[in-house]
């Protein structure tokens, strides 16, 4: 009987670790799939490109995950990267200073992370509502400002050599990694360091877990909230950044349009709980490249680039499934077998 | 009326019900005891049709239940009041009883006045003031209790299973369900009582049924035996009659209120020394909650002063009380203190983290060194410190608790209700670690309802009645008539010497 207690012990550990990183099996799935459909056309840049063309998405969705862990959601991301990189570019054209551009970004970020974190952590309102008015408000902005200079795109003085530096930037590679694909990479150890080691990673969980407890534990729960919605303002900052280096201009209308989904899939497809308090940012990474992968599969078949949403769609569905079914098929093999 | 004989069940291999024997008769009140974990519960899931048993047979009122589903056994009388509630906070009380049993008119309409009509009375038959047309989220917890009873009462229910049904009422609201229940009893009907309070056991049930780590114990009349009886047949050999308190030497007031007030309580003064035990006790509602969360800084205080070790605190918030090293472990452990998805390490450390902003790293290291000391001193029953807080017992979990603010060094421990939820012999340990934490030049504040607990630990006794300090005793005079008295406000406050 103790052996058997052993093996069932470690078949349910093992069940368990697939369960804890079923997000690493689906990116693995899906990166199988683009290998068998891409056969002899796959090379390393193209595989590094995933790493590159994740990068917006992925910064996005780590604000987004650590929003998400509190009880949270921010709808707001897809329209702050349009309004901070609208007026980015206008920064970038007036002071040609690839730093002061960074720093604006940020600080942009930091400004539209607030006004949610206010008015969700102080003023009590539901997230939701919040981040969805804000959502509104931040894109219309960035169109309308547009629209008073009279131009139909913000778009980078390139006249400038600092603009050669910034986009050089974008385009540049280490050792054939892509430089905005190692940013991703960075912002993903920042944010999983954080989120499992520090006392403010802790206290983001301890929220989401059980807000009452955590209140009368004395974590300051008002502050954490709104720490956690500036960072990811900051984040979309970045993320807004890295897009100018990448793309050299924004157009407000379309830009990080329905990313706040694919922000919201890929944490959920990370395993992060959407009621809060559990799950891993780690995940967030392999969900953002599961769901890149995708767009290279349909463009590599030739089809539609608006069939891309079904089966982004579906994935989401089929993962969630999975991620709902696994631990009750468990639960169930478990009382079957006594 | 009732009788299972020879129950047996098991989970995942561990044994949890061995042959187990239990019966109770027509108009009895039948008083189910044992620890957490003894398998009560078990049990009477098992009796409501929850659980499937593995052997065994059960009979009631001279018919075989089969293995069989909540509705089959709800059909054949038996009803089960559980701990936690299960009424539909947003549908008004008619609609909770008559809930699919609705009487329609022809077109299929609600015939909502024949209903209401229909409460009205049974509420009136059993004595209660209830009204059929308010929202169920709007009746006070004593209210609920009464009405799950009358729910299953409209539905011909002739044994109810009580689970605890008084940890959430206040002693007026007690002495009211008893009063209903033993009217039910007089009609016949029969009650199984799940209770961990002896006063109210032996001040309600006829017989008595004692279960110890899934086997049956003994059975008797309550008129022929004793709470220390009882008690003995509940914890085995683990159990020990002497008490938990220890004199000590008291130090300096550490905690003082003059005239303070706040929210739920008016002009409290009081002293408290260093390395004193103070039982606090009032009715459900005295102010004693809101006293202590005020002192944590979790309520504001309206007029007063509050110093602690000799300085008077301004702006008080939790953070600023915690840097006073005062601690408070609130009651509804489940509701205000545990942290599910957390491990015990991390809930044992979570607070301390919370007091300065300064040193973001966490080191595993050190943490876990931390945890394993307190976890010696306290005793807290675990495998890994990697576990989750959820995996414990009450009693752990309060430990884990307990540890949480030992761990930012506090010197005044706010109790409230530590004991909620806790078995016997966690209970004792709990008692057993309030005096070594005394000893240790700790100042403890208790708030409990129950008597004996302050009799366990406390140097003195300070009952609370409508938001006022009512009366002040010292350990000799410490009796549960005398702070009955006191809390209930049946001594008028003139009266007292204080």
């Amino acid at each position: 009987m103790g052996n058997q207690t052993l093996a069932t012990k470690k078949s349910a550990s093992f069940g368990k670790l697939v369960g804890n990183y079923i997000f690493v099996v689906i990116f693995l799935a899906i990166f199988a799939a683009y290998l068998i459909i891409n056969q002899g056309a796959t090379t390393w840049s193209g595989v590094m490109n995933i790493l590159r063309h994740s990068a917006v998405v992925g910064i996005l969705s780590f604000g987004m995950g650590l929003v998400i862990i509190t009880g949270g959601i921010d709808l707001s991301v897809g329209s702050m990267l349009s309004l901070i990189g609208g007026l980015t570019v206008v920064v970038f054209n007036r002071t040609h200073s690839v730093v002061l551009t960074l720093l604006f970004a940020l600080l942009a970020g930091l400004v539209c992370g607030l006004i949610n974190g206010l008015f969700i952590g102080v003023a009590k309102m539901p997230a939701f509502i919040v981040t969805l008015a804000t959502m509104l408000i931040y894109r219309s902005i960035a169109q309308f400002y547009l629209r008073t200079m009279g131009l139909s795109i913000y778009s980078m003085d390139a006249s400038h050599a600092s603009y050669d530096a910034l986009y050089g930037f974008g385009q540049a590679k280490v050792a054939t990694v892509p430089v905005v694909g190692i940013m991703l990479l960075l912002v993903t150890a920042v944010m999983v360091y954080i989120s499992t080691m520090t006392k403010f990673g802790k206290q983001v969980y301890a929220i989401g877990s059980n807000e009452k407890a955590a209140h009368l534990a004395g974590i300051n729960v008002t502050l954490i909230r709104v720490m956690v919605y500036v960072t990811t303002g900051i984040l979309a900052g970045l993320a807004a950044f890295l897009w100018l280096a990448m793309n050299g201009s924004v157009d407000p209308a379309t830009i990080g349009k329905s990313y706040e989904m694919y922000a919201i899939a890929a944490v959920v497809i990370g395993g992060i709980s959407m009621s809060g308090g559990k799950g891993r940012l780690l995940g967030v990474l392999f969900g953002a490249m599961s769901y890149n992968i995708i767009d290279k599969i349909i463009a590599s078949l030739g089809f539609d680039a608006l069939i891309n949403d079904t089966i982004k769609g579906s994935i989401l569905l089929v993962a969630v499934f999975v991620q709902m079914a696994v631990p009750l098929l468990r639960s169930r093999l478990k009382k079957g077998s006594n | 009326m009732l009788k299972m004989s020879d129950i047996s069940k098991s989970f995942f291999g561990v044994t949890v019900l061995d042959h187990v024997d239990f019966s109770v008769g027509h108009g009895e009140i039948h008083a189910l005891l044992g620890e957490n974990g003894a398998g009560k519960s078990t049990l009477m899931n098992i009796l409501a049709g929850v659980y499937t048993r593995d052997s065994g047979s059960v009979v009631f009122e001279g018919k075989k239940l089969e293995q069989t589903s909540v509705a089959a056994v709800e059909q054949a009388g038996i009803a089960f009041v559980h701990q936690e509630l299960n009424l539909f906070n947003d549908l008004t009380v008619y609609e909770n009883i008559f809930l699919r049993k609705e009487i329609v008119g022809r077109l299929g309409t609600l015939n909502k006045k024949a209903m209401i009509q229909q409460s009205r009375e049974l509420f009136e038959s059993l004595g209660v003031d209830i009204d059929p047309c308010a929202m169920v989220s709007e009746l006070e917890t004593g209210k609920k209790q009464l009405l799950e009873i009358a729910k299953a009462l409209h539905a011909k229910a002739r044994l109810f299973i009580l689970d605890e049904p008084t940890t959430a009422l206040n002693n007026e609201e007690i002495a009211h369900l008893f009063s209903i229940v033993r009217r039910l009893k007089e009609q016949g009907n029969s009650f199984i009582f799940i209770s961990h309070k002896m006063t109210e056991i032996f001040a309600l049930a006829d017989r008595y049924t004692v279960l110890r780590n899934g086997q049956f114990i003994g059975s008797g009349l309550i008129a022929e035996t004793t709470p220390q009886d009882v008690t003995r047949m509940m914890v085995g050999s683990q159990y020990s009659e002497g008490e938990a308190y220890a004199k000590r030497e008291l130090g300096e007031p550490i905690l003082e209120l003059e005239n303070l007030s706040g929210q739920g309580f008016q002009n409290i003064s009081l002293s408290i020394r260093k390395g004193e035990v103070v039982g606090f006790t009032g009715l459900v509602g005295a102010g004693v909650s809101e006293l202590f969360q005020t002192i944590f800084g979790e309520r504001p205080i309206t007029g007063g002063v509050l110093k602690i070790n000799g300085a008077p605190v301004a702006g008080h918030t939790i953070h600023k009380a915690m840097l006073d090293r005062v601690a408070m472990i609130p009651s509804n452990r489940k509701e205000n203190s545990i942290i599910p998805d957390f491990t015990l390490l991390e809930n044992g450390y979570l607070s301390r983290h919370a007091l300065t902003w300064r040193h973001q790293h966490i080191s595993r290291q050190a943490e876990l060194q931390r945890y394993e000391e307190l976890r010696k001193k306290l005793n807290v029953k675990s495998n890994s410190p990697e576990d989750l807080i959820t995996s414990l017992s009450g009693g752990n979990q309060q430990k884990v608790v307990l540890a949480r603010w030992l761990n930012t060094h506090s010197d005044i421990l706010l109790l409230d209700n530590p004991t909620q939820g806790i078995d016997v012999g966690a209970k004792a340990e709990i008692y057993r670690l309030i005096q070594e934490l005394a000893q240790s030049g700790k100042t403890v504040l208790v708030n409990t309802l129950e008597i004996p607990e302050i009799q366990q630990v406390a140097d003195r006794c300070i009952v609370f009645y409508h938001g006022s300090l009512q009366a002040q005793l010292e350990r000799s005079e410490i009796s549960e008539e005398a702070v009955m008295l006191q809390a209930t406000g049946a001594i008028n406050t003139a009266e007292v010497s204080n």
